[in-house]
């Protein structure tokens, strides 16, 4: 293994780390989410209501996905910077 | 003899009177309460376990009018309630989707889920304003309808100040919660990859002015 090759195997590794990182900050929520239900009370009657607001929540969907095109990008890139035989 | 007779006779013909349960508020007489809300306050929300994950959805697109005698709501409860399927809301678009195609709840070919009230039943006077009772009607969903009993709950305000910075009118707020079997409509219950629970909890949030 080469010096490139080193480094992409590093950066992916990397990426892959961060992105499981980021899915466990934001609450290892399955599926990825651009709005969530909060509970707000209603003032006339008392009970509680439901509303949709906007908020991204990372899900392990995402991570998995960036983690597929890392490990895809990654062996592509270490296949091509691969040491190439001189033959004379 | 002729004495307890006449008393029987008496008890038999004002019973239902004696047992009608009912607002007392200042409005009489009977009152038509239309659901339509242009906010989209009104609300229906769904909820099903799955393996993976709990899905917690609502509906917004609810239309209908309900109809009793306020002194009388236990013996002439009427009316009918409408929700679009279109408005369903998961929280994840591609969910949404799902929902409303043709493996699902086929908002295309059904787009309304219905419910009509046939009768209240076991109404409880909770305040004077207030009334605890299960209702039973006919379901209409995915192109089948079933009859279902639903607990509900129904609060009668009388027009004021705070009513009005609402609705104009009185106002009348429902709640009430059923489940729903997914295989007695005919919905199969695979949702992207998960299997949702079976049965459905349903429950309903709205409020109805007899001015709309």
């Amino acid at each position: 293994m080469n010096k490139k090759q080193k480094l992409i195997l590093l950066i992916g590794f990397f990426v892959i780390i961060i992105s499981f990182l980021i899915w466990a900050f934001f609450g290892f929520e399955i599926f990825t989410k651009t709005q969530v239900l909060v509970e707000s009370k209603d003032e006339l009657f008392g009970w509680s209501e439901k509303k949709w607001v906007d908020k991204f929540i990372w899900g392990i969907d995402l991570s998995l996905a960036i983690s597929g095109i890392t490990i895809f990008i990654s062996g592509f890139l270490l296949y091509f910077f691969r040491n190439k035989k001189i033959t004379s | 003899m002729k004495k307890i007779k006449f008393i029987f006779l008496i008890v038999t013909i004002f019973s239902p009177v004696l047992i009608a349960q009912g607002f007392k508020v200042k409005s009489t007489g009977s009152q038509s309460f239309n659901f339509e809300d242009k906010n989209g306050r009104n609300q229906i929300t769904f909820y099903s376990a799955t393996p993976l994950e709990d899905i917690t959805g609502t509906a917004n697109g609810i239309s209908g009018t309900i109809s009793f005698d306020v002194a009388n709501f236990s013996k002439t409860l009427k009316g009918s309630l409408t929700v679009k399927v279109a408005s369903m809301n998961s929280g994840i678009e591609l969910r949404n989707q799902h929902l409303k195609s043709a493996n699902w709840l086929n908002a295309e070919k059904y787009p309304d889920i219905v419910f009509t009230i046939k009768e209240a039943m076991d109404v409880k006077q909770i305040e004077t304003n207030k009334l605890e009772f299960k209702v039973r009607g006919d379901f209409t969903m995915h192109g089948v309808t079933k009859e279902i009993i639903a607990d509900a709950e129904a609060t009668y305000l009388d027009e004021s100040e705070q009513t009005k910075r609402r609705a104009p009118g009185d106002l009348l707020g429902v709640r009430a919660k059923f489940n729903v079997k997914l295989s007695d409509y005919g919905v199969n219950n695979q949702i992207i990859g998960n299997k949702v629970a079976e049965s459905i909890e349903v429950s309903v949030n709205m409020v109805g002015s007899n001015k709309n």
